[in-house]
């Protein structure tokens, strides 16, 4: 059986448990890791919750999806994520420019030493005030290259896009 | 729509630079506390910023010493008679009543203040009205004014580490222009650590390197590598990226174009 593997990423609230929800064949689950930061002075273990969606693409092959912990101090378990990670959905929240910056910071963790494909959902679009794929890549400062696509997690079809255009991406690059 | 936040988590030199790259036209309306602002744009520059109602007015040329109020009626007048989407601006200018320089000068002295002001508020809640316009006969800068200065000066007053490591997270990082940035550096005023920053950016210097040749504070380096940034002038990489040596990007593994395209329709059918 092989494996493969996609992350989705993005800061606290932006989305991410609703996204891999919507598509994943089996309920989200929540793993549990010990933590390694200052929590551990007040208790032993910490529930660090990670969701993890899967989806059988076929008798010999699976998709996992994992949805990065959104707090700071949860940031040892991002490099563990993005280990052979096919490619990278980085969630937003459209409605809430102060998650901007933490979005930023997050691309760059993510992509500033991998060549990892990725793509921008601009989640909640659905909402009042949200700020258009456009102005997302304006505000996160994308390149024109890379894809800043209208999302709303709770919507499969939404969902699928967003995967599919990733998929995409990684279509192009990959080998005959 | 309408795009709205807080200046506390979207700085103002952020949105100015938003509508610079994104040549937005519209208005943003700012408010603090019991103070307001409204900065009017046309294609990613600056017409008008207004500190209170008044500013929008005819009026304000004679305060600032442009024209008298007889001067201004007369322009009021001319500007309904004629109308035809003219602005105040163009009959003061057609009429002789002022020169367009001296027009340009008083209004863009006026409104760079009033820009200036603004990023002393550590907070204050926007908001962006896509294409609404200034009323015809609002007192406008006949050529728009550029807001890459701006952005640097709001850069300037920021006396905060955290905000600038956010864009920053380390000394280690090497500027790279993102083009040759002769276009940009026309609109802007440098002050002079700002250019012996500018002087040392070779794409090769990490920040830490340009402050000891420089001989100014990593502070001050950062500081004026957040203005470039934010004017979109530059970009940060890791050095592993810009030297040969050292260690190596880590490889993405290379799949087959079958195996995506299994799970592609696989997606696709769901």
């Amino acid at each position: 059986m092989q494996t493969v593997k996609m992350v989705i990423s993005g800061a606290v609230n932006a989305g991410k448990t609703e996204f891999i929800k919507t598509i994943s064949e089996i309920e989200v689950v929540s793993t549990e890791r010990r933590a390694t930061d200052d929590t551990r002075l007040i208790k032993k273990e910490t529930t660090v919750a990670m969701d993890f969606g899967r989806i059988a693409i076929s008798d010999d092959l699976v998709l996992h999806l994992f949805g990065t912990p959104g707090q700071k101090r949860f940031d040892f378990m991002w490099e563990i994520l993005a280990e052979g990670m096919l490619g990278l959905v980085i969630l937003v929240d459209s409605t809430r420019p102060e998650t901007f910056r933490e979005t930023n910071r997050i691309i760059d963790f993510f992509v500033s030493y991998r060549d990892t494909p990725y793509v921008i959902a601009a989640n909640k679009q659905d909402r009042p005030n949200a700020w258009s794929p456009e102005e997302l890549r304006l505000a996160l400062r994308q390149p024109p290259h890379i894809k800043v696509l209208p999302c709303t997690a709770t919507d499969r079809e939404s969902v699928k896009n967003v995967l599919l255009e990733l998929l995409y991406v990684i279509q192009e690059r990959s080998e005959d | 729509m309408a795009l709205v936040g807080n200046i506390r988590d979207f700085s103002l030199s952020d949105f100015l630079s938003l509508v610079d790259r994104g040549y937005k036209t519209g208005a943003l309306h700012l408010s603090h506390n019991d103070q307001m602002a409204r900065l009017y744009f046309e294609k990613g520059k600056l017409l008008l910023a207004a500190r209170r109602p008044e500013d929008e007015k005819p009026e304000l040329l004679v305060r600032l010493g442009v024209l008298n109020a007889d001067q201004v009626a007369q322009a009021c007048r001319l500007l309904a008679e004629r109308g035809n989407g003219l602005t105040l601006s163009q009959i003061l200018i057609d009429t002789g009543l002022v020169s367009a320089d001296r027009l340009q000068q008083a209004l863009m002295s006026h409104t760079e203040q009033s820009v200036y002001g603004l990023f002393a508020w550590p907070e204050g809640d926007f908001l962006f009205e896509h294409n609404q316009r200034p009323a015809p006969d609002a007192p406008l800068a006949p050529t728009p004014i550029s807001i890459d200065h701006l952005i640097m000066e709001g850069v300037r007053r920021i006396d905060e580490w955290e905000r600038i490591r956010d864009r920053i997270p380390s000394t280690d990082l090497v500027p790279r222009f993102l083009a040759p940035p002769g276009e940009k550096l026309k609109g802007m005023r440098l002050a002079p650590d700002e250019w012996k920053v500018f002087a040392r950016i070779n794409g090769r210097d990490t920040l830490a390197e340009i402050a000891q040749k420089t001989g100014l504070s990593d502070f001050d380096v950062c500081r004026a590598v957040y203005g470039f940034l934010t004017a979109g002038m530059l970009e940060l990489v890791k050095r592993q990226r810009v030297l040969a040596a050292g260690m190596p990007p880590v490889e993405q593994p290379r799949l087959k174009k079958s195996l995506v395209n299994r799970i592609i329709n696989r997606i696709r059918s769901m």
